[in-house]
């Protein structure tokens, strides 16, 4: 949008070319982390293929008859050298194809993760945009008042906050509001009475069993993002350029726009990274709030040695993480002019 | 407040020529100025009860090594001095608007900008990066309420112009996309846009190449000339000052030592510290050896003396008075200085002509 003048001539979209370069290097990434992980999960003691097999010919059964049963049991055998089943491996993965679950047979793997990203989805998404739009709002006062009593406050809640485990608070959340003043269910995603679907008690249900993990979520990342906003404010407060603006005579509304426009910047990063990072890693309240989600799934198939399922969390996960970089490079293109056209300042 | 923006019709004719609203420049009176600065070691002066009449129409200039306290008694100016500092005492009468030391919120704000210019030195960024030069003056037009922001852009392309720039251009492009130079064409637009009378300038050449080091006190020099203005430069490059100035103020240790017309003063200094400070420039022709630094090194805040002359330390005059008691600034034919032995040989001189 050029509301002064029109510039004329074709330029090539420097956004078409970054979107492109990233997806590339997206691919790649993906593939390195899934080669490692299919590495490193087939080193894992215990293989439970092998295990039933053992146990069926413990009970008596001859060791044809065992391997007939365990193939048919989970609809294959591991056999070959690794080699031969990587490349097996990345061809179905080519056709998104992540194979069957082990410890739940006749499960396909990618069934099992959609339903669990469903479930940590809302809790992650809830939770860490009602966090970041708190924490971003009260650290803003909290880097303008620096010197005062609100600014303390503040800073001090956010410090606390920020040191406390995300169990701890979990534990004390669900100690608090499901024992001495139980208003809310203790776990799992929903009442198992309601059909699924845009009714009225399901949806309220909905709400009722995600409230506890929602707030978990906000309170144990609250306190980095204000301290975060609070010390990126006072940086931007320090710039020449809202001096020169203050010396311009521009309003106090201008002003503060000016701040937090700039102050807000660079945590569209940490926002964007700990959304994916979040996809795998809120195991902790996902356990303690017994919500089905990909943290849960994720623990549960290293436990049972599901190299399948385990396979396919890492992937999503990887893919989460991967695909909020991508977003967050985008985003900033759009609110960053200086990297909009690719010069530096 | 009471100024509208008349100069849509006038624009056709000649931009600049006569800059309408309040069309008289007007006159600064800094009276016994100090600023202080609270460190660990209590409230130091970075200004030590200045006083400087600037007449109105004039440029002046303000010399003095880094820390000699010109940047600080520039923002004190606009009442601007950012904390730790604080204006103690004294007063700055600015004709227009009374005393701006006493002026406070929405009235000192919309004599920043309205009535009051500053322009940065280039090197800083003095523009919100994430915005164009165009939004940011949309921004201004509206802090200071003004109606016809059509105008104001009118106004600002042909400032732009005037100083040799593609207004629409310029306008449409963020910060990062401009040059030193052009941006502190920018900044002197955006100091004048809204027809302040009075401009400080502050170091406006530092840190840019000679030849748009030139062309923006040129340009400096022409827009003061054709709108009116009083004009206050800030620089450290005696060279600078002497190219623009009708009058120059030398500071040292926080005070105005020395301050007269530009060429009288550089032509033939009474200070024993603005003397050092033109023997150390070299000069082109001769000898490099022939510029002599001078000895010794400025005070900071913190070895500033707290009485007696501030420029003893360093001063080949030094006098035994000069331990004790601080010079006061006398006028003497145009001139001003605060120097004890420069005041003693005046005195002698009279009394040798009455003798």
């Amino acid at each position: 949008m050029k509301p002064f003048a029109a510039r004329g001539g074709l330029r090539v979209n420097p956004m078409t070319r970054r979107l492109a370069g990233h997806l590339a290097r997206g691919l790649v990434m993906i593939w390195v982390v899934t080669t490692i992980s299919f590495v490193i999960i087939r080193n894992i003691p215990g293989n439970p293929v092998l295990g039933q097999y053992e146990t069926l010919i413990e009970r008596g059964m001859s060791p044809d008859a065992a391997e007939r049963a365990t193939a048919a049991l989970y609809g294959f055998l591991p056999t070959g050298t690794l080699w031969e089943q990587y490349t097996g491996y990345m061809k179905a993965l080519l056709h998104l194809d992540l194979g069957q679950s082990l410890s739940t047979p006749g499960t396909e793997v990618v069934t099992l993760i959609g339903s669990a990203t469903k479930w940590t989805v809302l809790p992650v998404l809830g939770g860490t945009l009602l966090s970041f739009v708190l924490g971003v709002t009260l650290g803003v006062y909290a880097g303008i008042k620096r010197s005062g009593k609100l600014g303390d406050l503040l800073s001090i809640s956010g410090s606390l906050l920020h040191g406390v485990p995300q169990y701890v608070i979990g534990l004390l959340v669900l100690a608090i509001f499901t024992t001495l003043w139980p208003i809310f269910p203790a776990g799992g995603p929903v009442d198992v009475e309601f059909v699924p679907g845009l009714n009225a008690g399901y949806l309220a249900s909905l709400v009722q069993h995600a409230t506890l993990p929602v707030l978990t979520y906000a309170l144990a990342s609250y306190g980095g993002w204000v301290l975060a906003m609070k010390s990126s404010v006072a940086t931007v407060l320090g710039d020449d350029f809202i001096l020169a603006a203050e010396l311009r005579g521009l309003s106090r509304g201008v002003l503060f726009r000016y701040v937090a426009r700039n102050a807000i910047l660079p945590l569209f990063t940490i926002l964007a990274l700990s959304l994916g990072m979040l996809f795998g890693g809120a195991i902790f309240i996902e356990r303690i709030f017994n919500y089905p989600g990909l943290g849960l799934l994720l623990v549960n198939s290293i436990g049972t040695r599901d190299y399948a399922l385990m396979g396919g969390t890492f992937l999503v996960t990887t893919m989460a993480i991967i695909v909020a970089n991508i977003a967050a490079d985008l985003f900033y293109a759009v609110i960053d002019p200086r990297v909009r056209t690719g010069g530096a300042a | 407040m009471t100024t509208n923006f008349p100069q849509a019709e006038s624009a056709a004719v000649s931009p600049l020529v006569a800059a309408p609203g309040h069309a008289t420049a007007p006159g600064v009176r800094v009276k016994d100025l100090t600023v202080v600065y609270r460190t660990p070691l209590g409230e130091l002066p970075a200004v030590g009860g200045v006083s400087l009449t600037i007449e109105p129409g004039t440029i002046t200039g303000i010399v003095g090594e880094s820390g000699s306290g010109k940047s600080t008694l520039a923002l004190s100016l606009l009442n601007a001095v950012q904390p730790p500092g604080r204006i103690k005492g004294g007063s700055v009468e600015i004709d227009g608007l009374g005393d701006v030391v006493k002026l406070g919120g929405d009235e000192l704000r919309q004599a920043r900008g309205r009535h009051l210019g500053y322009v940065f030195q280039a090197a800083q960024n003095s523009l919100n990066p994430l915005k164009t030069v165009g939004k940011q003056l949309l921004d201004l037009g509206r802090s200071h309420g003004v109606d016809d922001l059509r105008a104001l852009v009118r106004d600002a392309k042909d400032l732009l112009e005037r100083m040799g720039l593609d207004g629409a251009r310029v306008l449409d492009s963020h910060q990062h996309e401009l040059s030193g130079g052009m941006r502190q064409r920018v900044g002197i637009m955006l100091a004048l846009v809204l027809n302040a009378q009075l401009v400080i300038l502050d170091e406006p050449t530092t840190a840019l190449d000679m030849i748009t080091q030139a062309t923006i006190l040129r340009i400096v020099r022409e827009v003061h000339k054709e709108r009116g203005l009083t004009t206050l430069m800030v620089t450290h490059d005696i060279g600078v000052a002497a190219e623009v100035t009708d009058r120059l103020a030398v500071m040292y240790g926080g005070r105005v030592v020395e301050h007269g017309p530009t060429m009288e003063v550089l032509g033939a200094p009474s200070h024993p510290y603005t003397r050092g400070l033109i023997r150390a420039i070299p000069r082109l022709s001769g000898d490099i050896a022939e510029a002599q630094a001078l000895p010794g090194r400025p005070p900071t805040l913190g070895t500033l003396p707290t009485a007696g002359c501030v420029f003893r330390e360093r001063c080949p005059l030094r006098m035994d008075i000069c331990e004790t008691v601080d010079p006061r600034p006398l006028t003497h034919d145009r001139r001003t200085v605060a120097c004890h032995a420069v005041e003693r040989s005046h005195s002698t001189a009279e009394q040798e002509e009455y003798a």
